[in-house]
């Protein structure tokens, strides 16, 4: 049985809460309790001085009876317990309980004690001293105060001479005044602040389970339900927990968590399917091999002999040159079932770029193609497979002298270094919106690439908008047209969140403008006027170009339409018709994505074709940091 | 002497007889061996000028019999041929010292060139030029 972990907070807060109340209800009550039994002893205090001043003309008079009957009489009032006088023996003279008139008190006795406490009479102690509690023989608390009856002139000079002006003390008034009353209030002051605390802890522990509920155990109920479903293998899970607290912050890093989870599952699963597809490729290929070596072995022999029979030899050639079209396809299979990560080693593209080139000689020369190299002497290494970077060069070589024909042509292969400016290059590989949800579209690709995807209204309908993935470019697609000029909202199409932030605006027209978060939640944001190009990548634009190494490969043949253009790096796709696999430049894209480069193509119909490789030269410095 | 000029060793039978068509009509000699154990045993290793040899064979791999061939006639001129031609195949098998790799499936012409620059590779290698 899983404890709640609201549960355990209120229990928690509940139990310091309570122990701090009570702690507070205790220091009150005791508080309360003493001052008011100062209020009560001063009052007795009073009574006494009162009484003892209502009787002293009694004394000095020596009207013994009329004292007894004042006594007795204030004796009766209900909130006196009894009033006594007695002498410096300790004898009682008079008592408001005529009972006890003539007993002896010794100086132990509690009405005593506070003057006699250390065995000599002292005078008058403060009245605090001179109060004690005690229980009544009937089992009422009681508050005495005993009064000294000190001697005065007039008593010494009183006809009866019964002092004589040495002594100080002729005697003692004891008041005693029960405490219920009081006891009463304190009970009742207690209850009140016991049903006070229940109150106060009952309302503290209400808001205690609420907070709690809502701070902590739902954000955390929704991190595990979403946990869970990761774990159950839906990596489109996304959990909206908002808030700066480290809830919030841990939900944002589980969203990017899984959002590249997703992605790293993608990638995997697309070499999976490559790798099996390429493994099944393999095998074909291997055991078309044997077979189609003897055939074509065969024929072409054939063919040589047959030379004096023109039809026969026509027959022949077209044996031939299938067979070798099927040569051609078992090696693009089995080029692209050799597609392996790369085993990345400081290389050096311009040594590539010559073995390459020294590979092809012979066949680009038969081909009529003039191959010029324009290699930098100051090319500094990268973290590359040298194979397969060759694989690439030699693919586009290739493409090159195909795309020269039969009348051949010149192709310039160049190798520098340059720098590679952000925008039109920087690839935006991770989009969310601001409360986490995985904004990139694996379905919708644009240039080959997942494009961002988010929701826009125009007049009261809703459609999707793909953003282009590469920083800067416009080749966004829009499911809906619209009109150019017009601001058009933008919100996360999953949870539907606002992206626009009116506060920024747009560079260029001043409309509000919409922000994904990228990668590190970093903003990039886009002018949501429809036709107006503007997008900030701020953190990128910061840092500035990126350093690379470029492999270009040109040549001046015919060139590539648009159409061609669009889906060149798609797999079988060939403009060479029976001569190609389509296999080739989809190797190559595979080969420069794998080592985080990029390979971008300008073509002119009519006028020539450039493919450019760039291979990232921070790669190497982070591959060094990382090893 | 034997006469025979080339050794093919090569599990299947439809290669070893289209290379034995091609190169016999050229007038070279051929003996035919189905894998590395019969090619290694076989008598016209002795004496033959080229050995044209399988990269895959059923009991050993084509490097293992060029290494064994180079230990006893460390001369004689092996061709290898493979299923499919990688840089990195070419790069090993010069390094375990073959003259050359064709790679299947190759034509009458491709045979003939390779078997002839391998055969003259070899004979330069005699006269000690390189």
């Amino acid at each position: 049985v899983r404890t709640r972990i609201g549960l355990q907070m209120v229990a928690a807060f509940g139990l310091v809460t309570a122990i701090g109340i009570g702690l507070l209800a205790m220091v009150t009550l005791r508080t309360q309790r003493r001052d008011m039994i100062v209020q009560l002893t001063h009052s007795a205090d009073l009574l006494s001085e009162t009484v003892k001043r209502s009787t002293e003309d009694y004394m000095l008079e020596n009207r013994r009876e009329s004292l007894r009957r004042q006594i007795e009489a204030i004796g009766r009032e209900q909130r006196i317990g009894r009033v006594r006088v007695f002498n410096k023996e300790g004898r009682i003279a008079f008592s408001s309980e005529t009972a006890e008139v003539g007993h002896v008190l010794d100086k132990q006795a509690e009405s005593c004690f506070a003057c006699h406490v250390q065995d000599r009479p002292l005078e008058k102690p403060p009245v605090q001293e001179r109060a004690r509690i005690f229980t009544a023989p009937d089992g009422r608390r009681m508050l005495g105060i005993v009064n000294p009856i000190q001697n005065q002139p007039s008593c010494t000079s009183a006809a009866c001479h019964a002092h004589g002006p040495d002594t100080t003390l002729l005697g003692v008034l004891d008041v005693t005044v029960p405490l219920d009353e009081v006891d009463r209030q304190i009970v009742a002051s207690r209850n009140r602040i016991v049903g006070l605390a229940v109150v106060a802890l009952a309302v503290t522990g209400a808001l205690l389970a609420w907070l709690s509920r809502r701070l902590v155990s739902r954000p955390v109920e929704a991190l595990a339900a979403g946990t869970r479903r990761v774990a159950a293998g839906d990596l489109t899970t996304t959990i909206s927990v908002r808030g700066a607290h480290e809830l919030g912050e841990l939900a944002r890093a589980f969203n990017a968590m899984t959002a590249r989870l997703s992605e790293a599952q993608h990638q995997l699963a697309q070499a999976d399917k490559l790798a099996s597809v390429g493994r099944l490729a393999a095998g074909v290929a291997h055991e078309i091999n044997n077979p189609l070596t003897g055939v074509l072995t065969y024929a072409s022999f054939l063919q040589e002999r047959a030379a004096h029979d023109p039809e026969l030899s026509a027959d022949l050639e077209v044996i031939v040159r299938e067979t070798k079209r099927c040569r051609e396809i078992v090696r693009g299979l089995l080029d692209f079932a050799r597609q392996t990560p790369p085993r990345r080693q400081p290389t050096d593209l311009n040594e590539v770029a010559r073995r390459g080139a020294a590979v092809l000689m012979n066949q680009l020369q038969l081909d009529r193609v003039a191959l010029a190299l324009d290699l930098s002497d100051d090319l500094p290494r990268v973290e590359a497979d040298a194979n397969q970077m060759q694989q690439v060069l030699v693919n586009l070589l290739l493409n090159a002298a195909d795309a020269l024909g039969a009348q051949g042509g010149t192709i310039r292969l160049t190798s520098r270094r340059s720098e590679l400016p952000p925008r039109g290059h920087e690839r935006i590989r991770q989009a969310t919106c601001r409360k986490g949800c995985n904004l990139l579209d694996r379905g919708t690709r644009i240039g080959g690439l997942p494009a961002v995807r988010v929701l826009r209204q125009r007049d009261g309908r809703e459609f999707l908008f793909h953003l282009d993935p590469v920083y800067g470019r416009s080749n966004h697609v829009s499911a809906e047209a619209c009109e150019e000029g017009v601001v058009v909202p933008a919100a996360c199409p999953r949870c539907r969140v606002e992206l626009v932030e009116p506060e920024r605006t747009c560079e260029r027209c001043g409309a509000p403008t919409f922000a994904v978060r990228g990668p590190d939640d970093e903003t990039i944001r886009w002018c949501s006027r429809t036709g107006c190009h503007f997008t900030w990548w701020e953190a990128r634009e910061r840092r500035g170009p990126t350093p690379v190494v470029e492999l270009r490969v040109e040549d001046d043949g015919g060139g590539m339409s648009r159409e061609t253009l669009a889906s060149l790096f798609e797999p079988f796709f060939t403009t060479k018709g029976g001569r190609g696999t389509g296999l080739g430049l989809a190797v190559t894209w595979g080969i420069v994505e794998g080592h985080g480069g990029t390979i971008e193509v300008e073509s002119e119909e009519g006028k020539g074709s450039r493919f450019t490789v760039r291979l990232p030269l921070g790669a190497t410095d982070q591959a060094r940091v990382a090893a | 002497m034997s006469g025979k000029d080339v050794l093919v060793i090569d599990d299947e039978a439809v290669v070893r007889a289209a290379v034995r068509r091609v190169l016999e009509a050229s007038g070279l000699e051929v003996a035919t061996a189905d894998d590395a154990a019969s090619g290694l045993d076989h008598q016209a290793l002795a004496s033959c000028r080229l050995v044209l040899c399988d990269l895959i064979l059923p009991d050993r791999s084509g490097m293992e019999v060029l290494r064994e061939i180079r230990q006893r006639r460390p001369e004689l001129p092996v061709v290898l041929i493979t299923g499919y031609a990688t840089p990195d195949h070419a790069a090993r098998a010069r390094d375990a010292g073959a003259a050359d790799f064709l790679a299947k499936p190759f034509d009458a012409r491709e045979l003939l060139d390779t078997v002839r620059r391998a055969l003259g590779a070899r004979s330069i290698a005699k006269e000690g030029v390189t």
